[in-house]
């Protein structure tokens, strides 16, 4: 699952030769030999290195409050999304629902990595809505539908369907 | 020793019993003394208050009714109690719906059906101390015969459906008196859900209202939703007899099933068994080929499916319509989708107080609907679906939640909570349902949706004898059960086409309500048989 991300991220960050990726342990994190011979661990460590590999700063954040938000960010996704249990979902989505009323992109109107991974992360989640469900997490659908549509992200996830309207508005089910 | 011990040990006891016997029984003395005591002091009071009541002979309980007498009386009824009739001195009969004492006054809410008025006995000239008390005393839902001048009020009584006057009572009869303790509260069995939480306040939960179904039948929500039911059928009635329909009767007692063998009742029939109609199908088929042409019938149907939800009930008033047409079977839909038409105006039109009543309890949004109705077909209903990301099956049967989608869909697309679906794929459709011709793998059958839930399934059927028999021996349907049904197609048999409503379902969706039970008087189903 990682690994595929991180090629996707490598897809779109216009890298141009795949970076060769072990796993460590149980949890299967990732592992980058870099070229210099250092390893890096975790998949945040590989995808900030990604973007200074790519020379495209700014995906992590042109100012230091959006950097600072695109870490928490970046940190929410390994620390909640990765391994979520059942219980969690509503939570998660009822977080970032909130988070995202008065925002395009996680940290404000700037695309930055934090979204490509949130995406990643969030996917599974969302497959598995029913449509009244993608209504009630409104926020989270319309920033969903606009990064999965962001040039060159997507790759290796299909497209989840999202209606542009709203069908359940009274109270009646 | 041991035995020494025991028996020691036993003779304590015995003498501490009889010890705390001997308290227990001077006790019960003094308390039965006390009591004596008490009521000879009660009978002694009332005796006075009885000889010193000047006005005892205009309250007390009633003799039991028997007939006994015709008193020239007129009761009136609470919804005429307007300003009109102010200062009239008027009988009624009505329920105690609640009374409240408050020193030398008890106020009471009289009520009849979903109508109720506020009344008031105060001391005076015509109410003596204990008439007060005697009916502040009268138990909540008792039945009573009051006389009392209607009084214009000042400031409008904002809980009684009669706001601009009350009743100055000048006597009371119980005519039926309630026992104390009501099984639940009417209050509480109308209060809507989730109000009054914070107070702590009580609802009541479904079961509780279907065990005690005749007082919570008396719940102004239970009353209104009742009454509409009766104008549905009344409705459908009225209309299709204007069409030129004839009302049928046919029996529920039958030999074989319509509509597959699975759900359906046996019963024991002599020596040997009988099945419950599911639906009057074969019947007014038949009536159609006895050339009836147009036919109708209300009548209960019956489906022994194991399925608890909030929309299935074993027994059900089933409303069915079979029509001959002359060249396209989109003539019944018309007619159909017509009658519906007329029972949501007349609804509209002349039950408003009742929706509003019902709608108090359990808001929903008004019901909508097209002229002409909208008729989509199943591909283009797939369509939409699959646009909103759902993967099904061209000749797959529409699941529950793909209905109710399908439904919030249209209604975004179209605003209106009544559609038709045609040509449903002929696999999932029943042996007599008539084939399309320009596509085998469809049919010339059709459901109709109220909310986004079936209310009515229906078809063209096949009236020639023997593509009739092919399609049962491809459904393998014994032939010789459904002998007599097949035979009566041989003699000249018109085209013709119907569907079958259930009355409880169309009033659930017509109300938003969210349960069948709630607009079933007595419902079964397979946990409930009783009341």
């Amino acid at each position: 699952m990682a690994l595929r991300e991180l090629s996707s991220l490598e897809k779109y960050l216009g890298l141009k030769k795949p970076n060769k990726y072990t796993t460590r342990g149980d949890k299967k994190i990732p592992v980058l030999q870099s070229s210099n011979g250092t390893q890096l661990v975790g998949l945040l460590t590989i995808a900030c290195h990604l973007v200074k590999e790519a020379k495209r700063p700014e995906l992590l954040g042109d100012s230091t409050e959006r950097r600072a938000l695109a870490q928490q960010w970046l940190e929410y996704r390994v620390t909640r999304l990765d391994g979520y249990s059942k219980e969690d979902v509503k939570n998660i989505l009822q977080d970032l629902n909130l988070h995202l009323q008065d925002k395009v992109y996680l940290t404000g109107n700037q695309f930055t990595v934090a979204d490509a991974l949130m995406y990643y992360g969030v996917h599974p989640l969302i497959v598995d809505l029913s449509i009244q469900e993608k209504e009630q997490y409104v926020n989270v659908t319309r920033w969903f539908d606009h990064i999965q549509h962001y040039p060159g992200v997507r790759h290796h996830l299909p497209l989840v369907v999202v209606l542009r309207n709203t069908i359940y508005t009274g109270r009646h089910h | 020793m041991m035995k020494d011990g025991v028996q020691g040990a036993t003779e304590e006891e015995q003498q501490a019993q009889s010890k705390k016997g001997l308290k227990k029984q001077q006790k019960e003395a003094e308390k039965a003394a006390k009591k004596a005591e008490k009521q000879a002091k009660q009978a002694a009071d009332q005796q006075s208050s009885e000889e010193d009541d000047f006005a005892k002979h205009r309250y007390g309980v009633s003799a039991m009714v028997q007939s006994q007498e015709k008193l020239d009386r007129t009761l009136v009824q609470i919804q005429d109690l307007t300003p009109a009739k102010a200062d009239q001195l008027v009988w009624l009969r009505a329920r105690v719906h609640t009374s409240r004492a408050k020193g030398k006054q008890c106020f009471l809410v009289l009520r009849q059906q979903q109508f109720n008025v506020q009344a008031l006995v105060a001391v005076g000239d015509r109410a003596s101390k204990q008439m007060v008390k005697f009916a502040a005393n009268i138990t909540k839902e008792s039945i009573v015969d009051v006389e009392a001048s209607v009084r214009k009020v000042e400031l409008k009584i904002e809980s009684c459906s009669q706001q601009d006057v009350e009743l100055h009572i000048e006597r009371i009869f119980v005519i039926s008196q309630a026992e104390p303790r009501l099984p639940l509260q009417l209050e509480d069995a109308v209060r809507p859900d989730g109000e009054g939480e914070e107070e702590g306040r009580a609802t009541v939960n479904q079961d509780t209202k279907l065990d005690n179904r005749v007082i919570d039948l008396r719940t102004t929500t239970s009353q209104a939703i009742f009454r509409l039911q009766s104008g549905v059928c009344q409705l459908f009635r009225d209309t299709l007899t204007n069409k030129g329909f004839v009302e049928i009767q046919t029996p529920k007692i039958i030999s074989a099933a319509s509509e597959g063998g699975a759900n359906v009742f046996t019963v024991s029939y002599f020596k040997t068994s009988a099945y419950l109609a599911q639906s009057p199908q074969l019947y007014k088929q038949m009536c159609i080929c006895a050339d009836f042409d147009k036919v109708f019938c209300v009548g209960p149907v019956f489906r022994a499916e194991d399925s608890n939800t909030h929309r299935h009930l074993t027994e059900f008033v089933g409303l069915d319509i079979e029509m001959a047409f002359n060249y396209h079977y989109h003539e019944v839909i018309e007619s159909i989708t017509d009658t519906m038409v007329q029972i949501f105006k007349g609804l509209r039109d002349n039950f408003q107080t009742e929706i509003q009543m019902v709608n108090k309890q359990y808001p929903s949004e008004p019901f909508k609907f097209l002229e002409p109705t909208l008729r989509l077909e199943y591909t283009e209903a797939l369509a939409m679906l699959h646009e909103a990301g759902v993967e099904m099956g061209d000749e797959e049967d529409l699941s529950t939640p793909n209905e109710k989608l399908l439904g919030r869909l249209v209604k975004e697309k179209y605003d209106t909570d009544f559609y038709v679906l045609d040509k449903y794929p002929l696999a999932v459709r029943p042996f007599y349902t008539m084939p399309d011709p320009n596509n085998p793998k469809y049919s010339n059958s059709y459901d109709m949706f109220m909310r986004g839930e079936e209310i009515l399934s229906g078809a063209q059927r096949v009236h020639d004898a023997q593509l009739l028999t092919e399609r049962a021996t491809h459904h393998q349907i014994d032939l010789e059960k459904i002998k007599a049904y097949i035979d009566s197609f041989r003699y000249g048999a018109p085209p013709h086409g119907g569907g079958g409503i259930g009355l409880e379902r169309v009033c659930m969706l017509y109300l938003g309500l969210h349960n069948v039970r709630q607009t079933s008087m007595f419902p079964r189903d397979p946990k409930r048989l009783t009341p």
